[in-house]
């Protein structure tokens, strides 16, 4: 277990090599990106078993006190800062921290990432930078298992940058679109508005514990070293971080746009593993969220639903069908957080890892499509089932996943999210939820109507199914959002359902709320047949019920102007406040301050040169005077 | 004896006139010519003091004639000096013209 480590370095090790000899490798060193990957999944399953076979007395580990579950920790020195052992000196460590939590994250992103980049092989196929596309790939995996590995703030705050730079290289892989660009700063920006609350919680956290580590940090709120003030504090900071890189409300501006991406990084950063980055964040550090009469997990909880519920209407809207995809991951980001806010820890991790392989799926799905089709609008697509078979197939199971259709994977993890939002939040939170859930179904079962049925367009005809690189991955990411429900029940054996392996405080089994479950398939079940009616047989028409809301789909059709608002405060506020700064700035800095004294130099100067005429009998005067003068004073004196 | 005062009100005389000369020529031949004048001027000024004052406290005849030997030499290596200047400068400029020379002017 002590060698989990190695994950993140075999793609760390990856990335440059291609960078550096990628071009003189055969498939310009893509292999070499598949391989430690793959390596890194193959090192997940050795921490997994090596973490059931250790007990507390391995070295390392320990009972964690607030789980109760087998934690072990590794670290090294990084650098001393001062002396050591003197008032003020500081000394770093970098390790890493591998508990349940982490273990469930580290193999979600190595599958993931190593199903994305055997399917990129096919997707990126022949493009020009087709070498540096998985160089970044690499990193961004490497950057991601640090994050989840992590013991300290520190560490943990150097990898959150790092994916935010590979996301921001991603989205704008295609630089030569203005909109990628504009996309990829959007993205970076919005992002580093968050990071910079989590920086500051960070340092709040190091000034109270004297430290960055996270077990120190939840040892010192256990034992009430930090004051309740600076934990709500730093919670509510740290969240912040968690809202920009999950694209919470009002952060979520960031992602739609990033679907200027490469499809495959959609499926990857922006679905799968990055987005989640922040609902891992307060998982990870849910004992500062939950000390105290839990305040912040209120906040948590708020923000989760508003984000959820917002981001589910605009996906009924939408056409775009990477767009849709995108809203449908910010409002099931809203619903993990809003699990996290109802102390809904196992609900949040597994609909994490359940909406994780099924949005991967979608994605990659999708990005079969597009590839084939060329189109990105719903509008141009329909009927496409009978030309891309296995594509409609994993489509469907995913949207079918998401949509809560029960046996299949979303369904049991988004019904332990309604569980924990009934069972500790007030009515109102779960009726929001409850109607959040049938709108993801509607969503899905709109965009995978609209896609896959209905009558095929001629200009689609000479559509060809997605080549075997691209099937293969989507395959087996279908089998497992078809099945991965399953890890949620107690099985004969030692393994007793993921509550008893990702939870907090205490193990829960899996449990099923009669009147919730039942309510829950037939909102989805509705919800689809619904859909189909309207997409497919078209016997159910919406132009009398969209000319009746003309107003609120206006409002929802503008992603409730969110965007625009920006951009009025940047036009109006943030640019009138730089030019007045770019303005004090040339006028009182470089003007005055600057060229001042240089100006006062040179007409000095001017002023003085008038004496050096240049004419030697100007000179000699000068001389013969002064030594007339010296002399009759000289003279005067003596006598 | 001629009194000292005739020595020196000569020497007086030349070196102004070498001191016009330097201020009102435009020939930097000239200019040093004049300049040889001044030195030469106090020369006349040493060697009259010096046959005058032997014997007056300290000084002796010999100090004079030192210093004044000294000054013959000193000028001969100036003007050797000062006329090779002059004609790099006269090969470069054309002119000797020291109105003209000056390029170290702002």
């Amino acid at each position: 277990m002590e060698w989990a480590w190695l994950i993140p370095i075999f793609s760390f090790a990856a990335a440059p090599l291609i960078v550096l000899f990628g071009k003189f490798l055969p498939g310009k060193g893509s292999w070499l990106s598949i391989l430690a990957i793959g390596g890194g999944f193959v090192m997940f399953w050795v921490v997994l078993n090596s973490w059931l076979a250790a007990n507390a007395a391995t070295s390392g580990c320990f009972t964690s006190e607030n789980t109760g579950m087998l934690t072990c920790d590794y670290e090294r020195s990084w650098f001393n800062a001062g002396l050591v052992g003197e008032i003020g000196s500081v000394s770093l460590h970098w390790g890493i921290l591998v508990d349940p939590l982490t273990i469930a994250m580290l193999g979600l992103v190595t599958f993931v990432a190593l199903m994305v980049q055997i399917y990129s092989l096919a997707y990126m196929h022949g493009d020009p930078r087709f070498g540096w596309y998985f160089a970044v790939h690499s990193l961004f995996a490497a950057a991601m298992l640090t994050l989840v590995l992590a013991d300290n703030f520190l560490l943990l705050y150097v990898a959150w940058e790092l994916v935010g730079i590979c996301s921001y290289l991603l989205i704008g892989f295609w630089h030569e679109r203005p909109q990628a660009r504009e996309a990829a700063k959007k993205a970076f920006i919005v992002t580093r508005i968050g990071d910079v609350g989590l920086l500051i919680g960070i340092l709040l956290i190091w000034r109270d514990v004297g430290s960055f580590s996270m077990l120190d940090a939840f040892e010192a709120v256990r034992t009430g070293a930090m004051s309740e003030g600076v934990t709500t504090a730093a919670a509510l900071l740290l969240f912040l971080g968690a809202m920009g890189k999950s694209a919470q409300v009002p952060f979520h501006v960031w992602l739609p746009d990033a679907m200027e991406g490469p499809t495959p990084v959609s499926a990857l950063i922006h679905a799968a593993t990055m987005v989640v980055a922040g609902v891992f964040l307060v998982a990870r550090v849910f004992p500062l969220f939950e000390a105290y009469d839990a305040d912040p997990l209120i906040v948590v909880a708020i923000v989760g639903l508003v984000t959820a519920l917002g981001a589910a209407t605009i996906a009924l809207v939408a056409t775009d069908l990477k767009r849709i995809l995108a809203y449908s991951t910010i409002s099931h980001l809203g619903l993990m957080m809003l699990s996290l806010g109802a102390f809904g820890y196992t609900a949040a991790i597994f609909h994490l890892m359940a909406h994780g392989f099924s949005k991967a799926l979608l994605f990659l799905g999708a990005g079969s499509v597009l590839h084939s089709t060329e189109f990105q609008e719903t509008g141009e697509m329909g009927g496409l089932r009978k030309v891309m078979p296995l594509t409609a197939i994993v489509f469907s199971i995913g949207a079918l996943s998401l949509g809560g259709i029960p046996i299949l994977a979303g369904f049991w993890s988004k019904d332990e999210i309604l569980v924990a939002v009934a069972d500790h939040r007030n009515v109102t939170f779960i009726v929001l939820t409850l109607f959040t859930a049938l709108l993801s179904a509607l969503y899905m079962a709109r965009a995978m109507f609209l896609v896959f049925y209905g009558p095929l367009k001629d200009q689609n005809n000479q559509v060809h199914d997605a080549p075997a690189a691209m099937a293969v991955p989507m395959a087996i990411l279908g089998v497992l959002a078809l099945g991965f429900g399953l890890i949620s029940f107690n099985w004969p054996g030692s393994y007793a359902g993921i509550g008893t392996f990702v939870f907090f405080e205490h193990a829960e089994a899996f449990h099923f709320e009669i009147w919730i479950g039942v309510l829950s398939i037939v909102m989805s079940v509705a919800a689809f047949y619904v859909a189909h009616l309207i997409y497919v047989r078209k016997s159910i028409s919406l132009d009398s019920v969209r000319a009746r809301n003309a107003g609120i789909l206006k409002v929802i059709e503008n992603k409730y102007y969110f965007d625009e608002v920006y951009q009025w405060t940047i036009d109006r506020l943030v640019l009138v406040f730089s030019r007045f700064i770019a303005y004090f700035d040339r006028a009182i800095i470089n003007d005055i301050m600057v060229n001042g004294p240089a100006d006062v130099t040179r007409k000095f100067g001017i002023a003085l040169r008038v004496h050096v005429t240049g004419h030697v009998y100007s000179y000699t005067l000068a001389m013969a005077l002064g030594s007339i003068g010296l002399g009759i004073f000289v003279w005067l004196r003596v006598v | 004896m001629i009194d000292l005062v005739w020595f020196q009100l000569l020497s007086a005389v030349l070196f102004v006139i070498g001191l016009y000369g330097v201020m009102a020529r435009r020939s930097a031949v000239l200019i040093i010519m004049s300049i040889e004048l001044m030195l030469n001027a106090v020369n006349i000024n040493l060697i009259a003091a010096a046959s005058h004052m032997e014997g007056v406290g300290r000084f002796s005849n010999f100090d004079g004639q030192l210093i004044a030997i000294f000054i013959i030499t000193v000028a001969a290596a100036e003007v050797g000096l000062a006329l090779a200047i002059i004609l790099r400068m006269f090969r470069n400029r054309s002119t000797v013209n020291v109105d003209e020379i000056n390029l170290m002017k702002w």
